[in-house]
């Protein structure tokens, strides 16, 4: 399978800018200034149905046109890097193998979306990905491909600064980044005005996931078809899937999207330990529900989860085997979402916690029957939430007892 | 759906609480408090002021200007928040806000070894409980507190994006994992050693 956002992982350096240049580096953004008009570039962007990668799966050169249709200047772009979705660390190895290949995207959706600034926010516990990141930017300006007049064009500057977080799951969610990129409290914001029309400081913002930028070059040298045809089915292009868990090898590998999960889980983590079951998997991060063996053929995109009840998430598949409890993995998520509420909005600050509550009574045999209806009754109020947050908490917690009840119920009826 | 009674009925539920203490939990643990810069500590107020200068320049930059003052002082004092409010113009209340919103920023002072462990669910499969509890054993200290050697700082904290590393580990910002329980000895002795 041809690699896309993966490709020049095990090359020498190749965090560097002399790697990235042989490797075919930046020739992309010249044939994009040189042949090519903003309209062209998003235009290729829409025909190779290149979605967003960060969860949300918005098409990225419908996002980058919208945002260049806004008078209101100047526009931004910005990387979200504060992936911290648990089992998820597709975004790490990006920046600190190949932070080029995203700058490069970036500076393209700039010229696309015709931004003139940009902001390059990573989570504040990836130390390495900052310093690979900020030499990489460096390196950029140095070469010319950042700052004023770019390979040329006097008519194209942008003006990139390093950002990095301290420490908070909620700020992934665009509109809080914005609110940190301002020196505030991560909480998110009201939507709409969405961030193409009301982004960092109010104004029209690009905002993508690094693996989404880092498509963008391989998409202008090769073409709309060849993307898309990467894809399996419906599903275009590629998608960095990353594995965890009770699996053999907890690896990423770069996959065409649609895969089915038996082929990652058995293929490329190797399936569970010698000697063990598969129990279930996750197929996207704590958000998403579990799923069980006998939906492994089940195409990891997003349609086909969502026809399942979940999410195709972030690409970050958590593998259980049967020495795991389900009622356990549920608990963890939920102590995830009690400690990543952000706290501005009731139902998801007091129903987190009491997510996490309902599943410590069922783990130490004092649950009843009426608390798995409860956690029904729980998740719909949940999904009056302000933000993406509280609507997805409960998900995880309700899918896995939809799918492994028997061991809900083993717990409540004092079996285990 | 805003009025579903869900919520409320299991707060009022008198046996909410007492199974949430009973359970032992690996629980994020950050006291908020406020400590006073110590005496000897004060000069460097002056270093942090010259520091925030070109901060002002760069609008929305609180997080830099709190990182500034964590890396002089081992943690966040109210003094630097007062100072930071000050040199970049932003009202007391919102640099309080952003320093208490995320994780990676200390109200009390800190060793210079922070040790962040993930609890989340590829860690905690992979044994993340017993790697805990052994650091606490090695450091004679419950997570969340500063081991009384005055050289660690453990913390049990959210993904740390280090899954293929389950269970994964920041010693400061460096990666380290898979950490078995018994790595836990030799960490340790290579971080007092200045390995780390
Ligand atoms: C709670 C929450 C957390 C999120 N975390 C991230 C994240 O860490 N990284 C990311 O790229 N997108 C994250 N998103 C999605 C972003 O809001 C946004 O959709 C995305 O950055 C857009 O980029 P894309 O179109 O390239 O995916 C999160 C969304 C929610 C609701
Ligand atoms: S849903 Fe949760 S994370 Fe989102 S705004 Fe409400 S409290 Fe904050
Ligand atoms: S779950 Fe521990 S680093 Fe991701």
């Amino acid at each position: 399978m041809e690699l896309v956002v993966t490709r020049n992982f095990g090359r020498p350096e190749s965090w560097t800018l002399a790697s990235y240049r042989e490797a075919g580096g930046y020739e992309a953004l010249e044939r994009v200034l040189k042949e090519m008009t903003p309209e062209e570039v998003t235009d290729l962007i829409k025909a190779s149905d290149l979605t967003g990668r960060g969860g949300a799966f918005f098409p990225t050169g419908l996002k980058w046109e919208f945002v260049r249709k806004d008078p209101k200047t100047p526009r931004y772009v910005v990387v979200n890097a504060d992936e911290s979705e648990p089992g998820t660390y597709v975004n790490r190895l990006s920046l600190e193998l190949d932070p080029h290949m995203t700058i490069e995207g970036m500076i393209i959706a700039a010229y696309a979306s015709n931004a003139e600034r940009g902001y390059f926010y990573i989570r504040g516990e990836y130390g390495l990905s900052h310093e690979r990141v900020k030499a990489a930017l460096r390196e950029a300006y140095e070469a010319g491909y950042l700052g004023q007049g770019i390979c040329g064009r006097s008519d194209f500057n942008l003006e990139v600064e390093f950002r990095r977080g301290a420490g908070a799951y909620i700020v992934g969610e665009e509109t809080a980044l914005f609110n940190s990129l301002e020196g505030k409290r991560g909480n998110p914001r009201f939507k709409p005005p969405f961030p193409t029309n009301f982004g960092v400081w109010g104004l029209p913002t690009a905002i993508n996931n690094v693996e989404t930028l880092a498509a963008a070059p391989a998409i202008v040298m090769n073409g709309a078809e060849w993307f898309k045809d990467l894809g399996i089915g419906d599903a275009a292009g590629t998608k960095m899937y990353c594995l965890s868990g009770n699996v053999v090898n907890p690896v990423c590998v770069e996959l065409p999207l649609g895969v089915s999960a038996r082929e990652v889980i058995m293929e490329h983590g190797g399936g569970v330990p010698e000697g063990r079951t598969l129990k279930g998997f996750k197929p996207g991060g704590a958000s998403s529900a579990p799923l069980t063996p006998a939906e492994l053929d089940a195409a990891l995109e997003p349609k086909s989860m969502a026809a399942l009840g979940t999410i195709m998430g972030t690409g970050g598949v958590v593998v259980f085997d049967d020495t795991t409890c389900m009622v356990d993995v549920a608990y963890r998520d939920a102590l995830f979402f009690e400690d990543e509420s952000c706290g501005f909005c009731i139902p998801c600050r007091e129903g987190t916690p009491n997510l996490v509550q309902i599943c410590e009574r069922i783990l130490h045999g004092q649950g009843t029957m009426d608390d798995l209806d409860l956690l029904e009754e729980l998740g719909a109020s949940m999904m009056a939430s302000f933000c993406g947050l509280g609507h997805f908490a409960h998900q995880p917690v309700r899918g896995a007892v939809s799918r492994f009840r028997d061991e809900f119920e083993a717990y409540i009826r004092g079996r285990n | 759906m805003l009025n579903s009674p869900a919520i409320f009925q299991v707060n009022n539920r008198a046996d909410a609480r007492p199974y949430r203490m009973a359970i032992h939990h690996t629980e994020l643990e950050t006291p908020p408090g406020r400590q006073p810069l110590p005496e000897a500590e004060r000069p460097k107020l002056e270093t942090l002021r010259e520091q925030l200068q070109p901060l002002k320049e760069l609008p929305g930059s609180s997080i830099e200007a709190l990182y500034a003052a964590q890396e002089l002082f081992s943690y966040v004092p109210p003094e630097a928040i007062t100072m930071i409010a000050e040199e970049l113009n932003i009202p007391e209340s919102q640099v309080f806000g952003v320093v208490t919103f995320y994780t990676m920023f200390s109200l009390e002072p800190q060793a210079p070894n922070v040790l962040r462990v993930c609890r989340d669910l590829s860690c905690h499969l992979a044994g993340a409980p017993k790697l805990i509890g052994a650091l606490e054993d090695a450091l004679g200290v419950r997570h969340g507190h500063n081991s009384p050697d005055g050289q660690f700082t453990l913390k049990v904290v959210s993904c740390l994006g280090l899954c293929d590393m389950q269970p994964a580990m920041l010693v400061n910002l460096d990666q380290h994992g898979p950490v078995m329980p018994d790595d836990v000895p030799d960490l340790l002795d290579g971080i007092r050693n200045g390995a780390g």
